[in-house]
């Protein structure tokens, strides 16, 4: 019995071996077919994004688009930093303070 | 005497079994022991094989990220001869069009070739292994898989006995695999080519196999080819008899060490400006090349450098030495742009004042033998005056004042003679001789530019230092480099080389090249609208190799930077034998302002508040309407 159970024992551990190898190498393609689609994609957006173009792209579209003119752009001063405003008690540290016991 | 009979038969059995049962225990002591390690390798080989894991090389991007060059995955299919038997010519015929070879080419590569190896031995092509075509797409792979999948030999299946059967399997299955490979792409095309340079493939064996793997030529590609390139990784494992691996059985795993990105400075809209406006000027002088170099003086960052003609790296067969990166590989006599060094070097001594007058000599000056000439006669000149009208004598005669000594100091306190350090392969040092070697009349004519030879960037990077308070920087082209999930793993920051010239001079030197644009200067078409620019002019012949110059070839160039008392970019143009004008200021100067007003937009760079136009200006959040927006004022 001992020997007929290490024997299938054995058969089923070198089963799972093999179905767990075919799993992983199943699933390294996937991730190699994603990572190949991804660098694809990647030099496609790269593609559109790129100066030339879109430079292109507008020429083509005739949108007449110009850049801007530095006299049509209105450059608003940065505000000056606000003094620190007073910070407020909190709520509830004010109600304990309110409802604490006074002392002397 | 029977049983003596049937005893010595037992015997002689028991012997022979025996004998049997040694003679195979010696040939296992002979296997196992004397021909052990022999046997167990030939064993190892029938059952592992080891993998080479090619890492990925890093990317080249842009200031912002945007990419310039990058690898992407591709296939190298490969045939095993020895499965196609005879079906050469079909094979060849379903596949050709899907390799975009020409059946021709094909075909030879379908048989095993035997050859005579260095020990005189007979062998047949490698491995079952020859290569058919690099640089698959994976959409073009799936299409030959499906060819091969469903080849016929015309011959009906059912018809071919067993062992053919069995063959066409083998033939459809295993006769066409796939390497993994990549291939470099340049996603801009010609954009900043002979910055990013080009790549090409190297070969070489491992255990037999020949192995490929992209190598940087030239540029930041071969620069930082090594920074690029990764570290291999390899898996020794088995694989079954369809050559798929057998992941139970993997031995050894190490994953590649992929190649790192290298961020630079150059900023690919701003290469964009510039090219296309190097572009236009090459249509308009016709000249032999044009370069061009955007600068933040500040720091020595480089925006943008580019040289037409240039060339589209995906396709280095158009690389050609015309195509070279002149900005680094070529030196020419500058002219009148090597003013700024004898004048702001005699104002930082002393020697001279800005309202220092000297007499121009009516364009014709003697001196040391020679007769040394200005484009126009002019009388007496300021120092000012000088730069202002870019006159050579007025030049020669500060240069004299300054002396030999001091003149040599500053040009190479200025970086000339020597490399900027700009990472780039080929970069010259350019030829300033020492003061022993000069002639009597040098001191006259390297103020003007002459016997000097210098680079277009060394001259820029001259300018640049006047930009930035008189501190010479180093050439920026590298940001930092970083890892595939964009993590810096190095930076680099701007260096300071050394300060040439005192802030005071360099205030003073600022006022004089402004005036350079001005109506009364030699560049009055450089000036911008709406940003004060400082600048030089040169306007240089072109050295005979028999001696002498020649009267009709120039080397034209502006060199300048806006807004000129708080410099952002810093802008050289150079044209070599421009037609249809050969002044610097008539020929490089609009250029200039062009590439300029096109950048200080793109920057979004404050105009200078005295130089704002009257006229009341339209916001663009009033442009927003499609009726306005595509008005431009």
């Amino acid at each position: 019995m001992l020997i007929a159970g290490s024997a299938i024992g054995y058969v089923w551990q070198k089963n799972e071996i093999y179905r767990l190898s075919q799993q992983i190498r199943q699933r390294e393609l996937h991730l190699k077919q994603l990572t190949d689609g991804s660098e694809k994609l990647r030099v496609r957006l790269a593609d559109l994004r790129s100066p030339v173009m879109l430079d292109q792209r507008v020429r083509e579209l005739n949108l007449g688009l110009a850049p801007a003119q530095p006299a049509q752009v209105w450059r608003l001063p940065e505000p000056a930093a606000a003094p620190p405003e007073k910070t407020p008690v909190p709520r509830q540290l004010a109600a304990r303070q309110a409802g604490a016991p006074r002392t002397q | 005497m029977t049983k003596k009979l049937q005893y010595r038969r037992v015997l002689a059995l028991t012997l022979l079994v025996c004998a049997v049962f040694a003679g195979l225990a010696g040939r296992l002591v002979y296997l196992q022991v004397f021909r052990h390690d022999e046997l167990a390798k030939l064993a190892q080989d029938n059952t592992q094989r080891e993998f080479r894991e090619a890492p990925r090389r890093g990317d080249i991007l842009d200031a912002h990220g945007n990419l310039l060059a990058t690898s992407i995955p591709v296939k190298t299919v490969c045939a095993d001869p020895s499965l196609i038997g005879t079906q050469q010519v079909a094979v060849a015929h379903a596949l050709a069009p899907l390799l975009q070879m020409s059946e021709g080419e094909l075909y030879p590569k379908l048989f095993v070739r035997v050859s005579k190896n260095e020990r005189g031995e007979t062998v047949t092509n490698n491995l079952h292994y020859v290569r058919l075509q690099k640089n698959v797409t994976e959409e073009n792979w799936q299409k030959i898989q499906l060819a091969m999948g469903q080849f016929s030999p015309g011959a009906d299946g059912k018809k071919l006995s067993r062992n053919d059967r069995e063959s066409l399997r083998q033939l459809r299955q295993s006769a066409i695999f796939p390497e993994p490979d990549q291939m470099r792409v340049y996603p801009n095309g010609p954009l900043a080519a002979q910055v990013l340079g080009f790549s090409g493939v190297e070969e070489f064996k491992l255990d037999g196999r020949p192995v490929s793997q992209i190598s940087g030529r030239d540029g930041i590609e071969l620069a930082l080819n090594s920074v690029l390139s990764g570290v291999a990784g390899w898996r020794v494992t088995a694989t079954d008899s369809k050559k798929q691996e057998l992941v139970a059985l993997r031995d050894e795993d190490v994953q590649p060490r992929d190649g790192l990105n290298v961020v630079l400075t150059i900023d690919a809209a701003i290469q964009h400006i510039l090219e296309t406006s190097l572009a236009d000027a090459m249509q308009k002088h016709t000249p032999r090349s044009i370069t061009g170099i955007v600068l933040r003086p500040r720091t020595g960052e480089i925006l943008a450098m580019a040289t037409l003609p240039n060339y589209d790296p995906n396709t280095p067969a158009t690389v050609t030495p015309e195509t070279r990166d002149r900005v680094i590989t070529d030196v020419v006599e500058p002219g009148s742009t090597f003013k700024i060094v004898v004048v702001s070097g005699a104002l930082n001594e002393g020697a001279v004042k800005l309202t220092d007058e000297f007499d121009c000599e009516q364009g014709h000056f003697a001196f040391a033998g020679k007769t040394l000439h200005d484009h126009e006669p002019f009388g007496l000149l300021t120092t000012e005056g000088i730069i202002t009208k870019s006159s050579n004598i007025g030049a020669a005669k500060i240069g004299i004042k300054l002396g030999e000594q001091n003149l040599y100091h500053y040009a190479w306190d200025f970086g000339f003679g020597q490399r900027t350090g700009v990472p780039l392969p080929g970069e010259v040092s350019g030829i300033l001789h020492p003061v022993k070697d000069w002639s009597k009349v040098s001191v006259a004519q390297i103020p003007m530019g002459q016997g000097v030879a210098v680079t277009r960037l060394q001259m820029l990077m001259a300018m640049a230092a006047l930009a930035n308070d008189g501190w010479l920087m180093r050439p920026m082209l590298v940001s930092r480099l970083e890892d595939r999930n964009g993590n810096a793993v190095q930076k680099y920051e701007p260096q300071r080389v050394r300060q040439v010239v005192s802030e005071a001079t360099d205030k003073q030197m600022v006022g004089v090249l402004k005036t350079v644009v001005s109506p009364e200067g030699t560049a009055p078409g450089a000036a911008m609208q709406n940003y004060i620019v400082a600048g030089k002019t040169g306007t240089a012949q072109k050295a005979n190799p028999a001696g002498g110059y020649f009267d009709d070839k120039f080397i034209s160039s502006f060199i300048g930077f806006f807004p000129a008392d708080n410099p952002q970019v810093c802008i050289s143009i150079v044209m070599d034998e421009p037609k249809e004008g050969y002044y610097g200021g008539k020929v490089c100067g609009p250029v200039f302002k062009e590439i300029a007003e096109r950048c200080a937009s793109y920057l979004n760079v404050p105009p200078d508040q005295n130089l704002q136009t009257q006229n009341p200006p339209r916001p663009v959040v009033a442009s927003l309407h499609p009726k306005n927006y595509s008005q431009t004022p």
